[in-house]
């Protein structure tokens, strides 16, 4: 078993902080992937444009930008505009909504792409024979098209979730104490960086089989009732 | 969990435009926690070090009360100017491409470099050099100062400090140069390190080293930084800074 000198508990608040703000981005990238995905396929002109800009703009920027400019560039810019007008205004962003807000606005992008890819995927036949029931088009899409959009969705999305819940060892940026900075700051602290960074590395792959374990079980869900479907 | 979620995302406060030339009490300051012994996070998570006790002597002369801030390194600087905090005490070191952007007090450490030699060792330092093998780190201000100021002596120099340690406990060179704060706690307080020494002068010349640590602040509360190097003269002459820096040291770190 590995010392850890009496820091355990800072690596386990660490570990908290990083699955809290993943599951909690995870679940708002699906929404806006869902919401983008959609209006990237609709047939108006300016909703799909506008995802397309949405996301390829996010795709090209690296995260650790977008989080500095979210937390750190707009409060100085508002600042700065302010202080040129002759007034003193603070603007404080809660730093854990920051960090979720932003890893939800990137992973929405990657998540938009899985959904679009799984909708094309879903044979069009499907949507006319919901037509043909007379079901609404709204009904068509909530009852025939998106159980079997998962189906296609949940192994890209699994990728999406792997990659995320690395890329929030970027909020510490925003003082949030996430898993590998306290590993770090034990490390530091301790002289043992060895020790801190293997930890550290363990519990990333034990949140990465729990995930894939997690997955295995999400796809056999979603592949209920077609034979032979685990994709 | 020690993790506040305030449900408020963004409170915009107006105060009155430009309030006087006043320190702000409570006074927040951002620290890195990660840099020991000069300020680093105990095992019950509080900040301490060597800064940190120094911070606190300081706020009590200017006669505010210190409010700690961790930060990690890459945003230190962004944090200040979009005002999470107000000054920065985390071994930020004076820098003419730093001061573009924000303010610095006077330094309040500036590490001196040495060199150390085993107790065992005749050399003279520096008068007996030409005439010995020294080792110091590669690409860095100790090999800049040591290619200018001993041209003629022959230096090793290494990819790593620990390599450098290494070479010099095994006697494949005779003396070595480094940091005296690098050296202490990542050698002669160690037991490989136990039968060696710092010997002759300090050395701190700002064209190798620069100018040390300073207090930032935002350009525009360079009062802030003022009353800090005030600060700093005080308990220099009080003798407060020196009792810190031997609690954590053992010796001073104010450099010359």
């Amino acid at each position: 078993m590995l010392e850890l000198k009496g820091y355990g508990w800072m690596l386990w608040e660490g570990v908290q902080l990083t699955v809290i703000v993943s599951v909690a981005s995870m679940a708002g990238a699906i929404i806006v992937g869902l919401l983008a995905a959609f209006a990237k396929l609709s047939s108006s002109r300016a909703q799909s444009l506008l995802v397309d800009t949405y996301t390829t703009v996010v795709r090209g920027i690296p995260e650790l930008v977008l989080l500095l400019l979210v937390y750190y560039g707009i409060p100085t810019l508002v600042q700065d505009a302010a202080a040129a007008l002759g007034y003193r205004v603070t603007v404080t962003i809660n730093p854990f909504l920051a960090g979720i807000a932003t890893i939800t606005f990137i992973y929405g992008a990657f998540a938009c792409e899985v959904f679009r890819g799984a909708y094309l995927n879903v044979p069009a036949g499907q949507r006319e024979a919901g037509a043909a029931l007379g079901l609404s088009r709204i009904a068509v899409l909530w009852l025939v098209v998106l159980p079997q959009m998962f189906r296609y969705a949940i192994p890209g999305l699994g990728n999406v979730w792997m990659v995320l819940v690395k890329a929030t060892a970027l909020i510490s940026i925003i003082q949030l104490p996430e898993l590998m900075r306290n590993a770090d700051v034990a490390a530091r602290a301790t002289r043992m960086p060895f020790t801190f960074f293997f930890a550290a590395s363990l519990i990333y792959l034990a949140i990465t089989l729990a995930s894939m374990w997690a997955q295995g079980r999400a796809e056999g869900w979603a592949s209920r009732g077609v034979v032979g479907g685990r994709l | 969990m020690r993790l506040v979620v305030s449900l408020i995302l963004g409170a915009v406060m107006l105060a009155a435009p430009a309030a006087a030339q006043q320190v702000p009490d409570p006074l927040r300051i951002a620290t890195e926690g990660a840099y020991a012994p000069f300020n680093y996070l105990d095992d019950q998570g509080q900040v301490q070090g060597f800064e940190i006790d120094l911070a606190h002597a300081m706020c009590a002369e200017i006669g505010v009360t210190c409010e700690f801030v961790v930060q990690d390194w890459d945003g230190i600087i962004p944090g200040l100017l979009a005002q999470k905090y107000d000054a920065i005490i985390a071994s930020l070191y004076i820098t003419d491409e730093r001061k573009e952007r924000i303010a610095f007090s006077d330094k309040y450490y500036q590490v001196p470099a040495r060199f150390v030699v085993p107790k065992s060792s005749t050399l003279q330092i520096p008068e007996g050099l030409n005439d010995a093998v020294v080792g110091t780190q590669r690409a860095t201000s100790f090999e800049r100062f040591m290619r200018d100021t001993f041209p003629e002596i022959d230096l090793r120099v290494y990819a790593t400090m620990e390599e450098a340690y290494l070479d010099l406990a095994s006697g494949r060179i005779d003396a070595l140069m480094a940091d005296v704060v690098a050296a202490s706690e990542g050698f002669l307080k160690r037991p490989e390190g136990q039968g060696f020494e710092f010997r002759g002068p300090e050395y701190t010349g700002a064209e190798w080293f620069g100018y040390g640590a300073g207090v930032g602040v935002r350009k525009e509360e360079k009062h802030i930084a003022d009353a800090f190097s005030e600060a700093i003269k005080k308990i220099r002459e009080n003798g407060t800074y020196q009792q810190i820096s031997e609690k954590w040291f053992g010796f001073d770190v104010y450099g010359e």
